[in-house]
């Protein structure tokens, strides 16, 4: 063995190896999360508990109401809420408040001492963990749709709802990560968490569809990254086939992995001690 | 970024070579680095690094010290390229590390403390692999460094495990693993042996040293503990306030500043103090009580201790021998001066000193 280096490669090689780094991170993320089955189950029985209590509400409402609310059928509602929870719990939670504490204990620091970038490397990581998640909560979900909503509308739009899924997730980990870049200009961040939780909640459609949102806000609503991540996957889930939620979708990641990647390299340079 | 007329050749070195012309490892010259602190009305400059000037050179072990608030920690974060210094120049294996972090990182391996960047859950064979692949090395030649890093540190069998289930010394023997993976010219620890046991420490220590002698691995090392500097470097800078107040080989360091040891010995049959002094000599060192209640004075038996040795005057291993022979002893351990007594000591000297004078290294003094 001797002190030599590892050579620095070429733009397209250098794409490629990263390319492959963030593929093992993830790896290595999920292979943990699977190595925790109990903290797996816990996630599971986390969904259920709150797939079934709303599922079961608004099944309830739908049928004081003629078995219909605002153009969803009590069957196709279960399917939604089933689908839109799967974005909400599967990501890991809390991503916000634990970048803020890496923040300010100087372990992000130590990313920055890597040749990839920081935030690249910690989103890998969390989809990787988020995907057994979102694996058991879609199987327990898809468990509970058949069960008390029976069989899917429109299984052209289900098959959609699947890679809806995995964006609504992304979106959701890229989301987190853009909030909790104000980690790096205040000293606690955990108000970014909160905002973030009430938004994904009324403009992601999580608890209620979009559609019943008053006046205007519905409308608006469908044009927030929040629609996206938790709306699209869950109106695709309800036997709504409407593709271009994805194309959305893939929209929102880019815009929102930009504005992440951006905001990042600025609180990065914060950190250092700014500009000159 | 500035530096004064009289560091110019300093300067020289900062660029990237000394006089025989070899590239340094590290150049910095007149680095500074300043923080505000405080709201608008009560704001105030903090001087954290005020005019450090250093080099290393390639294969050095280079210990760089100082009690809290030295300046230590802010000189290796603009030495790795996180923090950006407010003047001076760094120059870290020819790059500025603040604007070529990245590519400097390719070269640089680093251990800071007790932060892991191994995963918890996974194998720390696992870990490796997935960081391997962020340096880029690929699968076949990172499956052998792995294989070599596990012989030299003696860790092949620990790789194996869940990281959370090894101890800190096996878990901070797979953190040097990580930062070794690339095969760095540079190495740079931040307090690597906190928290370890004596033997764990020791072992880390030999395996640092293993590392430059047979690897060429440049080691810069801080720490509080005066005998990581003694058993690892070659050479020793202090800091204190901001500035380097010393910079010599640890040799002269351990000739002149490094003479006070204290034995403490547990005694299997209690003694007073004054027939401990006269079971070793007249010209034993000061000896005073361990673990005495306050207030019994020396005519009282104690179970313990303590003999402070000067080593310019009388060499360790002979009061060493004397205790053990003279003593029932059941319990024997040698510490080190505090770093703070060192530094202390240095302040105490005179200036033209050549102990407490700057290396042949160094450009900044207090």
């Amino acid at each position: 063995m001797t002190a030599s280096t590892i050579t620095a490669p070429g733009r397209a090689d250098h794409a490629r190896d990263l390319g492959a780094a963030y593929a093992r991170v993830a790896h290595a993320a999920a292979r943990a999360t699977r190595a925790q089955p109990a903290a797996l189950a816990h996630t599971g029985i986390h969904y259920l508990i709150v797939a079934v209590a709303i599922s079961s509400l608004w099944t309830r409402a739908a049928s004081g109401h003629g078995g219909t609310i605002v153009g969803y059928r009590a069957d196709a509602l279960v399917w939604y809420l089933a689908a839109t929870e799967v974005t909400a719990i599967a990501p890991p939670l809390r991503l916000i408040d634990r970048l803020g504490a890496d923040v300010a204990t100087g372990r992000f620091e130590l990313e920055l001492l890597r040749p990839a970038p920081a935030v690249w490397i910690r989103v890998a990581a969390e989809l990787g963990t988020a995907m057994p998640r979102t694996a058991v909560c879609t199987a327990l979900g898809a468990g509970l749709a058949l069960g008390v909503g029976g069989a899917p509308a429109s299984l052209a739009a289900l098959a959609l709802a699947g890679p809806a899924l995995l964006f609504g997730v992304a979106l959701t980990v890229v989301a987190q990560h853009l909030l909790a870049a104000a980690s790096f200009w205040l000293r606690d961040s955990r108000a970014s968490w909160f905002l973030y939780q009430k938004l994904q909640f009324t403009l992601g459609g999580l608890v209620l569809p979009l559609e019943v949102l008053p006046g205007g806000m519905g409308r608006v609503a469908r044009f927030t990254p929040f629609a996206a991540m938790s709306y699209a996957p869950g109106r695709l889930a309800s036997g709504h086939l409407e593709p271009g939620w994805l194309l959305a979708q893939i929209g929102w990641l880019a815009v929102l992995g930009l504005v992440t990647a951006r905001v990042f390299a600025a609180g990065e340079r914060h950190l250092g001690g700014g500009e000159p | 970024m500035t530096a004064s007329p009289s560091l110019s050749s300093s300067l020289r070195r900062a660029a990237g070579a000394d006089q025989t012309g070899a590239a340094a490892v590290i150049a910095v010259a007149d680095l500074r680095r300043t923080f505000s602190a405080g709201r608008r009305r009560n704001r105030r400059t903090i001087e954290a690094v005020r005019g450090v000037t250093f080099t290393v050179e390639p294969g050095e072990r280079l210990a760089f010290i100082g009690p809290n608030g030295a300046g230590k920690s802010t000189s290796i974060k603009m030495l790795t390229g996180l923090l950006r210094p407010s003047a001076g120049t760094v120059r870290v294996l020819g790059l500025e590390p603040w604007s070529e972090r990245r590519a400097l990182s390719r070269r640089i391996g680093t251990l800071f403390g007790q932060r892991s960047l191994l995963w918890g859950e996974l194998p720390a064979r696992t870990s490796l692999a997935t960081l391997g692949a962020i340096h880029g090395i690929d699968r076949s030649g990172l499956g052998r460094r792995i294989d070599e890093l596990g012989e030299l540190l003696e860790a092949t069998h620990l790789f194996d495990q869940a990281v959370r289930t090894l101890s800190l010394g096996q878990r901070m023997r797979c953190e040097l693993a990580a930062a070794l993976l690339h095969r760095p010219q540079l190495l740079f620890l931040d307090e690597p042996t906190i928290g370890l046991d004596l033997l764990a420490k020791q072992r880390f220590r030999e395996v640092l040293v293993r590392l430059n002698t047979e690897h060429g691995t440049t080691v810069f090392l801080t720490s509080h503990d005066v005998a990581d500097v003694e058993h690892v470097a070659a050479r020793a800078v202090i800091v204190n306030h901001g500035t380097v107040i010393h910079d010599s080989p640890v040799a002269a360091l351990r000739r002149n500043l490094l003479t006070a040891k204290r034995i403490e010995v547990g005694l299997a049959r209690a003694l007073t103090v004054p027939e401990a002094r006269a079971a070793l000599g007249p010209d034993i060192g000061p000896v005073t009580p361990l673990g005495s209640a306050p207030g019994r004075g020396e005519e009282a038996p104690v179970d313990g201790i303590a003999i402070d040795v000067d080593t310019r005057r009388q060499a360790i291993g002979e009061v060493l021998d004397r205790v053990l022979q003279r003593l029932a002893v059941a319990d024997v351990s040698v510490a080190d001066p505090p770093l703070e007594t060192v530094i202390g000591e240095i302040y105490a000297r005179p200036a033209a000193t050549p102990a407490a004078g700057p290396g042949p290294h160094a450009g900044g003094a207090p």
